[in-house]
């Protein structure tokens, strides 16, 4: 089933691959864009893969300082703040 | 398990919330209704509700595995991170379901082999396909595999399910900075940090 799936995409047209990658481009964080199109596929794909990598970086380093704020921290206060937590909501 | 994703994201009985946030917009284009629904899991991932959802879940998953808490916690707390976000993804999509698939330890072997045939045979069926277009197209084949990579289980789907899973990916990405961030902020002591706002200014704008 895959194998047909990836024969079947080769098909796909010029119109439908400029249309998903513009699809793309505005989800990608940049402030201009007043006019799509300025950017080629390849371009779109580069900063969606880096910015993807800098989304992940940035998960890293929140983990990393979430585990030294819960090491830092015992269960009751941990608890205080999940009710703290609830009650924002 | 690969014969249900399309069934899964083709039937009309998604959960409540969907038809709850769901805005029909004018981009009706002829064939998607994967992508209309696409589109509606990606503004789910942006609603504030989604995110609290998540940082509940999160703070719940770390709070137990805390209890039995092993070596290298940073690295813990971003497995659980992902896992959660899997979780939330409601198994519509592809990368959540390698993320969860792969705790289990199942998926990467059976992948692997898959992976070895199918290289070969497309560079075999491409190249008298196309005559004159060898330049331009390995450039973004090339791209498309990097971004295959990124993104959990993507590393054999077709270009446009890749596009899809990206967009979904992205989104759920941004809501895990979120909300991880509003934790952060939440347990250093509420008042000392604020939650940055970048990802969310250029959302609404």
């Amino acid at each position: 089933m895959s194998s047909q799936g990836s024969r079947a995409s080769n098909k796909i047209t010029d119109d439908e691959l400029s249309a998903l990658i513009l699809n793309l481009q505005t989800l990608l964080p940049q402030p201009n864009r007043c006019r799509n199109g300025r950017e080629s596929a390849t371009q779109v794909l580069s900063e969606t893969c880096s910015y993807i990598r800098k989304l992940q970086a940035e998960i890293d380093d929140l983990s990393e300082r979430l585990s030294q704020c819960l090491g830092s921290m015992d269960m009751t206060s941990l608890d205080a703040e999940i009710l703290r937590n609830l009650l924002r909501q | 398990m690969a014969s249900l994703i399309p069934n899964l994201e083709h039937s009309p009985d998604t959960s409540p919330e969907f038809k709850r946030k769901k805005r029909r917009k004018t981009d009706e284009t002829p064939g998607p209704f994967d992508r209309n629904q696409g589109s509606q899991r990606i503004k789910r991932w942006r609603t504030e509700r989604e995110q609290q959802i998540y940082s509940s879940k999160l703070i719940e998953a770390l709070r137990r595995s805390r209890r039995t808490s092993s070596s290298a916690p940073a690295k813990e707390v971003r497995e659980t991170a992902d896992r959660v976000l899997a979780v939330s993804a409601k198994g519509t999509t592809r990368w959540s379901r390698a993320i969860l698939a792969s705790r289990l330890g199942v998926g990467s072997k059976t992948m692997r082999k898959h992976k070895r045939a199918k290289v070969t045979a497309n560079r075999r069926l491409r190249k008298p396909e196309i005559n004159g277009e060898k330049r331009k197209l390995p450039a973004v084949e090339r791209k498309l595999k990097v971004l295959g990579r990124l993104v959990p289980g993507c590393r054999k789907v077709s270009f446009s399910n890749l596009l899809e899973e990206t967009s979904d990916y992205i989104a759920a990405l941004e809501m895990q900075v979120r909300a991880m961030t509003t934790i952060t902020a939440l347990l250093a002591g509420g008042g000392t940090q604020p939650p940055t706002d970048r990802l969310g200014s250029h959302i609404n704008s």
